[in-house]
C-alpha cells in the first residue's frame, strides 16, 4: 500500500510540475512537508478513492501520511 | 497602532498613516490593476476612488492568453497616467480619507471578470453605489478586525474590502496561507470577523484550539452540513454563523442564520419568483457586456416558505457552473480551451463531488492520435487558463458519454 500511495502522491505532484518524492514516511505532513494545497488534496482523495474505494476526507481533515494509512486500514 | 493591513506574506504590517502618506505621494495611476500583493491591490483601488477613475481588476494568475482574450492586451504600461495633484488635495489623516472614500463620485467604477455562463469570463462593471449596497457602516462595526479570506480581485473579496475599508477596520490576510499560519493570524490579531468559502473553513477543522474573539463567521457558495457546523461552533464558540447567497454579477444578495432566506423590505421590489426560479432586478447586477433584460433569471430553484414577506430556501442551482472551493468554473470555457490543442477531437468537462473542495473538475478526451498525453494537455492548459480551472482527472476515451437527449453529460 505504501508504494501505491507514494505513486499516487507523485502523480499529483507531477501534475502540478512539482518535484516527485523518492520515499514516503508516516510522519510527513501533506501540506507542510509535501507542499499540497487544497486543489492537490482534492485530487489526492479522488485518486485514492479510485484505488481503494475510500474517501479519506469524508469525515474530517487528514493531515499526515500516517493518517491516510489509518483511514485505509479502517481504524 | 491603528493598522490598515497585515499580510505576513508581504512584509511588515501597514498602518493607516502609512497608507494616507502613500496615497498622497502617488504620482501616477494605471486603470489596470494586476498584482499578487494585497497592499498594492488595495492601495490601487483606494487611489482610483480618490481620483474618481475607473479601475479594472485582473487576477494575478491570469495567463497572457487570458489577458489578451479579456482586455485585448497583456501589458498595461502604456495606460499609466500622471495624477493631477492640483485637483486632488492632500488627505490629512485616516478620518479624512474614509470620509472622502464614503463620498466617492458617481463617475468612479470598478470592472472585474467573473466566470461567465458562456465561453470566457465576462466583464462586469459596478459603480460605487452598487458595489457598496450591502456595506454596513456603524459604530458597532468600528472596531471589527477582518480575516481576509478571498482573492482581492474577486467580487466576494471586494465586498469584504469595502466593508472593512469604509468602517476603518484592520484587514488581516488569511487567503492562501497554510492552516497553521491561519490559526496564528486569527489568534495573534484578535480577528473578529471572517467571511470565506466553505472550503476555507473545512481546511480549518483539524484545529484543536478555540478562537473566542471571533464574533461572526460568514460563508456562502456551497452549503455546510450539520457536522461541519458543529465542528465550526467548537472552534469559534462565540461566533454567529451566517450563510449568504451571492451571485458573481451582483455579489452578496441575502444573508441568513440558517437555510431560510428573507429579503429586507427596501429590496423586496427588486426580487421576483417565477416558476420557482429566482429573478433579480437588473439594477442589482452592475453593467455587463451581456445586456440583461429588466429581470435577470439566476436559474436558481427556490422553495417559497412565505410570500409576504418573502422567505425562501434554495433547492438547487441550475447553472452549469462548477463550484470548486468557491471558485466558479465554466465547463464550456475549459472545453473550448482544450479543443484548441491540436490532436484533440472532442472533450467533455464535468464535475465530480469532492470532500475537500465541494467539486473537482474532470474531463474525458477523445484524441485523433496517440501523441496526446495527460501531461501534454496539462502543460498546454497551464499556459492558457487559471490553475483551478484545469481538470485534475483526465480520462482518454473512444467516445464521449452523452445523456439520452444527446447532450453531453456534466455530472
Amino acid at each position: 500500500m505504501k508504494v501505491k500511495i507514494l505513486e499516487i502522491i507523485n502523480t499529483v505532484l507531477d501534475n502540478r510540475k512539482n518535484k516527485k518524492l523518492t520515499a514516503l514516511t508516516p510522519e510527513m505532513h501533506l501540506r507542510n512537508d509535501i507542499g499540497f494545497d487544497s486543489l492537490d488534496l482534492a485530487e489526492l482523495t479522488v485518486r485514492i478513492e479510485a484505488e481503494y474505494d475510500i474517501d479519506i476526507f469524508e469525515d474530517g481533515i487528514v493531515n499526515t501520511v500516517s493518517e491516510i494509512f489509518e483511514k485505509l486500514n479502517g481504524k | 497602532m491603528d493598522f490598515f493591513l497585515k499580510d505576513i506574506e508581504h512584509g511588515e504590517p501597514i498602518n493607516w498613516d502609512f497608507l494616507v502618506n502613500d496615497i498622497n505621494n502617488s504620482l501616477t495611476y494605471n486603470r489596470y490593476c494586476k498584482s499578487g500583493n494585497y497592499y498594492h491591490v488595495f492601495k490601487h483601488i483606494i487611489t482610483s476612488l480618490i481620483i474618481g477613475e475607473e479601475i479594472i481588476l485582473l487576477d494575478s494568475d491570469f495567463t497572457d492568453f487570458e489577458l489578451v482574450n479579456l482586455t485585448g492586451y497583456s501589458e498595461y504600461e502604456e495606460f499609466t497616467q500622471i495624477i493631477d495633484k492640483g485637483s486632488f488635495p492632500f488627505v490629512c489623516d485616516k478620518v479624512e480619507l474614509i470620509d472622502k472614500l464614503r463620498n466617492t463620485c458617481n463617475e468612479w467604477k470598478v470592472t472585474l471578470f467573473t466566470s461567465g455562463t458562456t465561453g470566457i469570463p465576462k466583464k462586469v462593471t459596478h459603480n460605487f453605489k452598487s458595489i457598496t449596497r450591502f456595506v454596513k457602516i456603524s459604530e458597532q462595526n468600528k472596531n471589527s478586525i477582518w480575516g481576509f479570506a478571498f482573492n482581492p480581485t474577486h467580487m466576494a473579496g471586494i465586498q469584504v474590502f469595502f466593508q472593512a475599508l469604509l468602517n476603518g477596520n484592520t484587514i488581516v490576510r488569511l487567503f492562501g496561507l497554510a492552516p497553521n499560519s491561519i490559526y496564528s493570524e486569527i489568534k495573534g490579531n484578535d480577528i473578529t470577523h471572517i467571511s470565506a468559502t466553505p472550503t476555507f473553513y473545512r481546511l480549518l477543522l483539524s484545529c484543536n484550539d478555540t478562537f473566542k474573539k471571533v464574533e461572526r463567521i460568514t460563508s456562502g457558495g456551497e452549503k455546510f452540513n450539520e457536522k461541519t457546523i458543529m465542528q465550526l461552533k467548537g472552534i469559534f464558540p462565540n461566533a454567529k454563523i451566517t450563510n449568504v447567497y451571492a451571485s458573481t454579477e451582483a455579489g452578496t444578495l441575502f444573508a441568513s442564520d440558517n437555510d431560510i432566506f428573507s429579503i429586507k423590505r427596501e429590496y423586496e421590489h427588486l426580487i421576483r419568483v417565477t416558476n420557482d426560479e429566482l429573478l433579480i432586478h437588473s439594477s442589482l447586477m452592475g453593467n455587463s457586456e451581456t445586456n440583461f433584460e429588466e429581470w435577470y433569471n439566476t436559474c436558481d430553484l427556490i422553495e417559497t416558505i412565505t410570500e409576504k414577506p418573502l422567505k425562501f430556501r434554495f433547492i438547487s442551482r441550475k447553472s452549469d457552473m462548477i463550484n470548486v472551493g468557491g471558485y466558479k468554473v465554466n465547463p464550456l470555457e475549459v472545453e473550448e480551451t482544450i479543443l484548441t490543442l491540436q490532436g484533440i477531437k472532442n472533450v467533455r468537462v464535468y464535475s465530480k463531488s469532492n470532500s475537500v473542495l465541494g467539486n473537482i473538475i474532470c474531463c474525458e478526451v477523445v484524441c485523433e492520435n496517440e501523441q496526446i498525453s495527460e501531461s501534454s494537455i496539462r502543460t498546454f492548459l497551464q499556459s492558457k487558463i487559471q490553475e483551478f480551472k484545469i481538470p485534475r482527472i483526465i480520462r482518454f476515451v473512444d467516445e464521449l458519454s452523452t445523456t439520452r437527449t444527446g447532450k453531453i453529460k456534466r455530472n
